[in-house]
C-alpha cells in the first residue's frame, strides 16, 4: 500500500501537507464547529465557547409547537431511504443481470437509454410528477416518493450493476449451466455472492442518497406526518430570523450522524460510486 | 436460447415498468405541458368561462367597443327581475304592465331604462324608479358559465349582438382553464430575464467545472498522490464529507460561516467590521459562495476519478524520471498530466451534465438571490413551476424551461456515448442455452 500511493521517497511530503490542510481548513472548521455548537454555550460575538450544555438537543424529548415530532420524522426518514434502497437494489442487481448476460431483444438501445436518462434532470420530473400527483390527488404521499426517488436512481443502479456482472468469470456460469441448473438458479446462487461488493456498494449510495434526499419529499410530500428529516431541516433554514441556532445545528448532528458511521464503516465500498460518479 | 430470453425479459420487466412509469413517462408530460399555458390561475384540470376584470383588459385591446359594452351593467327585463318587482310591495300595477309591455326588452344603459319605468301607467316616483330599475340590472361580469354556450345565451338575453368571431374571441378571453399554446417557448426565446438566467447558468457550469470539478480536483489528486498513504486518505476523507453530507445540513454549515451571525461576520467583527450577510450582501459575494458551495461537493469526484487514474500509472516512470533528475513539477507536467487526458475528458462530460441540472445547493443557500443575480436554469425552472413569491405557478412555462434541460442534457449524453465509444460496452453474451 505505501509503495503505491507513493511515488517517491525523494521529495519530501511537509509541503503539500501542509497546503492541503490550510485549503481544507474551512471544511475542518464547519465540520468541527458543527460539533462543539451543539454541546457548548457561546457567547453571541465569541469564537470560543464559555461551557457545556445539553439544552441545544432538547428537541429529542420536547416538540416545538407547530413542528413534527423529531421522532415521527426520522422513522419517516428511515422508512424513506429503507424502501427506496431495497426497491433499487432488487430491480437493478436483476435488470443488470440481464443487460450483462443475457441476450433480449433492444438490449443495446436499453443500455444507452439507461446512460441517457441518467443525464435527466430531476427538475422535469419533479414538475410533471408533481402536477400529475395533484390532478389524480395523491398528493403528500411517502409511497409516491419512494418510487420517484427509487426510479431516479435505477439507471445508476442498473449501469453499477451491469458492471460488476461483467467482471464475473464466465465460467462459474458455463458450469453452472453444464450442471443442468437454470439460468435463474445459476444467477440466485452462483453469480448473485460474487457481485456482493457491488451489492453493498449501491446499497449504501442509495441508503446514504435517499437519507439525503431533499427536494422530491419538499415538493411532493410536505405534510407534517409524512415529513422526512431534510424537509424538517430546511424549515429551520428557511427562517431567517434564525432563533436557536445551536439547537438547529444540533438536529443537523443527529441527523448527519448514521450518515457518518456508514461512511466511517464501509467507505471503501462507497468510493466505487463517489469515484463512477452520482449526480450534483 | 428461448428460455433465457424469457428469463431475460421477466428480470428486467420490474426495471422497464418502473422506468417507464416514474421516469419515461413524467419526461413525456413535461413535453405535453411544456404545450399549455397551465398555472394556478387555470388550474390544472379543465375551467369556466367567466368575464373577469382580466379577461376585459385582454379583450380591450383587440376588441375595444365589445370589452366596454361587456364591462357595463345592462337592464334586461327578464322574470326573475319582475319576481323581485312583485316583492318590493309597490303599486300592483307596475309589475303587471311591465311584464305585459316590456318582457324581454333590454336597456344598455340605467337612464333609458327608468326612462321607460317613469313613463308606465303607474307613473312611480323617483324614489321607486330607481328601485325598480335596480331589479333589472344584469352585467355578464364575474358570472360563470360552465360552457361555450351557456355564455353566448346570456349574451344573447342580455342583448348584446355579437357575431360568431367575436363570440369565439370573447370565449377565449374569458376561459379561465388552460389552453394549448407554444407562447411558453416564444416566451423563452425573447425573454431578457431568460436570456440572463441563461448567462447565469453558463458562468455557473464554467466557473464551478473549470475552478473546482477539474481543476481543483486535480490539485487535490496530485498533491495526495505526493503524500504518504495515512495523511492522502484522511485528505481525501474530508473531501468527501460535503458530497456524503446531507445537502441541508451542508448548505446550513456554510451558512453558519457566512450569515450575519456567523462565523465570519464575528471573526471581522474582532477586526472592528460590523456584522454583515456576507452570503447575500452582493451579487458578487453570493456568486462567490456558491461556486464555493457547489465546486467544494463537485472536487470529491473528480479527485477520486483522477487519484485512481494515477494510482494506475506504472512506477518505473517516476522512478525513471527521477534517476534523471527531473523535478516534481516536471513530473506533473511530462508524466502524470498527458496520462490524465481520459479522465479529464470523461469527468468534464460527467460533470457538466451535472451542474447543469443541479440546483439543490443554490435553492438551499441563497435561493437565487440577490435578485435574481444567481438564479441559474434548474432553479429559475422549479421557481417558475414551484415556488414562486409571485404566487402564480407557471406550471406550463415551468415545463418548457425543464424541457430545455432535456433536450440539451440528451444532446450531450449522445454525444459522450460517441466519444467514449459506446460499443464496446455493449459486446454479445457468451452462454446461450
Amino acid at each position: 500500500m505505501a509503495e503505491r500511493s507513493q511515488p517517491s521517497a525523494n521529495y519530501s511530503s511537509w509541503p503539500v501537507v501542509s497546503a492541503l490542510t490550510i485549503v481544507s481548513l474551512p471544511l475542518l472548521l464547519m465540520y468541527v464547529y458543527l460539533f462543539l455548537d451543539t454541546v457548548t454555550v457561546k457567547q453571541p460575538d465569541a469564537l470560543l465557547p464559555s461551557g457545556f450544555t445539553v439544552n441545544h438537543w432538547r428537541f429529542l424529548w420536547q416538540t416545538t409547537a407547530g413542528k413534527a415530532n423529531i421522532w415521527q420524522v426520522t422513522v419517516n426518514t428511515l422508512l424513506f431511504s429503507a424502501c427506496t434502497t431495497s426497491l433499487v437494489l432488487l430491480v437493478s442487481s436483476m435488470a443488470g443481470y440481464v443487460l450483462s448476460r443475457l441476450n433480449v431483444p433492444a438490449r443495446g438501445f436499453f443500455l444507452a437509454g439507461v446512460m441517457v436518462l441518467h443525464a435527466f434532470p430531476s427538475v422535469t420530473l419533479i414538475i410533471a410528477i408533481f402536477i400529475v400527483l395533484q390532478m389524480i390527488g395523491l398528493y403528500n404521499s411517502l409511497i409516491g416518493v419512494i418510487l420517484v426517488k427509487a426510479a431516479i436512481d435505477l439507471p445508476l443502479g442498473i449501469w453499477l450493476m451491469k458492471g460488476f456482472y461483467d467482471t464475473v468469470p464466465w465460467e462459474i456460469e458455463m458450469a453452472g449451466v453444464v450442471d443442468g441448473a437454470s439460468r435463474f438458479r445459476v444467477w440466485k446462487s452462483l453469480v448473485l455472492p460474487q457481485v456482493k461488493p457491488g451489492i453493498m456498494a449501491l446499497g449504501l449510495f442509495s441508503f446514504l442518497s435517499g437519507w439525503g434526499e431533499f427536494i422530491l419529499p419538499q415538493v411532493l410530500a410536505p405534510g407534517n406526518d409524512v415529513q422526512v428529516l431534510s424537509v424538517y431541516l430546511a424549515g429551520f433554514l428557511a427562517d431567517d430570523n434564525n432563533y436557536d441556532f445551536n439547537m438547529f445545528k444540533a438536529v443537523g448532528l443527529f441527523y448527519l450522524v448514521p450518515v457518518l458511521i456508514a461512511y466511517a464503516l464501509f467507505n471503501k465500498y462507497l468510493m466505487n460510486i463517489y469515484g463512477g460518479g452520482s449526480k450534483g | 436460447m428461448k428460455s433465457s430470453r424469457r428469463l431475460g425479459l421477466v428480470m428486467i420487466a420490474p426495471a422497464a415498468i418502473m422506468i417507464v412509469l416514474f421516469f419515461l413517462l413524467p419526461v413525456i408530460l413535461t413535453a405535453v405541458f411544456s404545450m399549455t399555458n397551465m398555472s394556478t390561475a387555470t388550474g390544472i384540470s379543465g375551467g369556466v368561462y367567466q368575464i373577469a376584470p382580466n379577461s376585459l383588459i385582454i379583450l380591450k385591446s383587440a376588441m375595444p367597443d365589445i370589452a366596454a359594452e361587456l364591462a357595463e351593467p345592462r337592464y334586461a327585463i327578464d322574470e326573475a327581475g319582475l319576481k323581485a318587482v312583485e316583492g318590493l310591495g309597490l303599486a300592483h300595477g307596475i309589475a303587471a304592465e311591465l311584464r305585459a309591455k316590456h318582457a324581454g326588452e333590454v336597456f344598455p344603459t340605467r337612464r333609458e331604462a327608468e326612462r321607460m319605468i317613469k313613463d308606465l301607467a303607474e307613473r312611480p316616483s323617483t324614489r321607486d324608479v330607481k328601485q325598480i330599475s335596480e331589479q333589472f340590472n344584469r352585467s355578464a361580469v364575474n358570472t360563470r358559465f360552465d360552457s361555450k354556450e351557456e355564455l353566448f345565451s346570456a349574451l344573447d338575453t342580455l342583448g348584446l349582438n355579437l357575431t360568431l368571431e367575436q363570440k369565439e374571441a370573447v370565449a377565449e378571453a374569458t376561459y379561465t382553464g388552460w389552453t394549448w399554446t407554444t407562447d411558453n417557448f416564444s416566451r423563452i426565446a425573447t425573454s431578457p430575464d431568460m436570456a440572463r438566467v441563461l448567462l447565469n447558468t453558463a458562468l455557473y457550469v464554467a466557473l464551478v467545472l473549470t475552478l473546482f470539478n477539474v481543476g481543483y480536483a486535480l490539485l487535490l489528486a496530485i498533491w495526495t498522490h505526493y503524500m504518504p498513504p495515512a495523511p492522502a486518505s484522511i485528505f481525501r476523507g474530508i473531501w468527501l464529507l460535503p458530497r456524503i453530507t446531507p445537502v441541508v445540513i451542508y448548505v446550513m454549515l456554510w451558512k453558519w460561516l457566512a450569515w450575519d451571525t456567523g462565523f465570519i461576520s464575528v471573526l471581522m467583527g474582532k477586526f472592528g467590521y460590523p456584522p454583515k450577510n456576507y452570503l447575500l450582501d452582493t451579487a458578487y459575494n453570493a456568486w462567490f459562495f456558491v461556486v464555493l458551495i457547489n465546486g467544494f461537493i463537485g472536487a470529491s469526484m473528480g479527485m477520486l476519478v483522477f487519484s485512481s487514474a494515477m494510482k494506475a500509472i506504472p512506477k518505473s516512470q517516476f522512478y525513471a524520471s527521477e534517476v534523471d533528475g527531473a523535478s516534481r513539477w516536471q513530473q506533473i507536467r511530462y508524466i502524470i498530466l498527458p496520462q490524465m487526458r481520459w479522465p479529464i475528458l470523461f469527468v468534464t462530460c460527467y460533470q457538466t451534465l451535472s451542474l447543469l441540472a443541479s440546483f439543490n445547493e443554490t435553492l438551499l443557500a441563497t435561493n437565487g438571490g440577490p435578485g435574481n443575480a444567481t438564479e441559474v436554469w434548474a432553479l429559475a425552472a422549479y421557481h417558475t413551476a414551484l415556488r414562486n413569491y409571485a404566487g402564480n405557478l407557471e406550471y406550463g412555462l415551468g415545463a418548457a424551461m425543464a424541457l430545455v434541460l432535456v433536450v440539451i442534457g440528451v444532446t450531450l449524453s449522445l454525444l459522450y456515448l460517441r466519444v467514449f465509444n459506446y460499443r464496446t460496452l455493449v459486446a454479445k453474451p457468451l452462454i446461450e442455452d
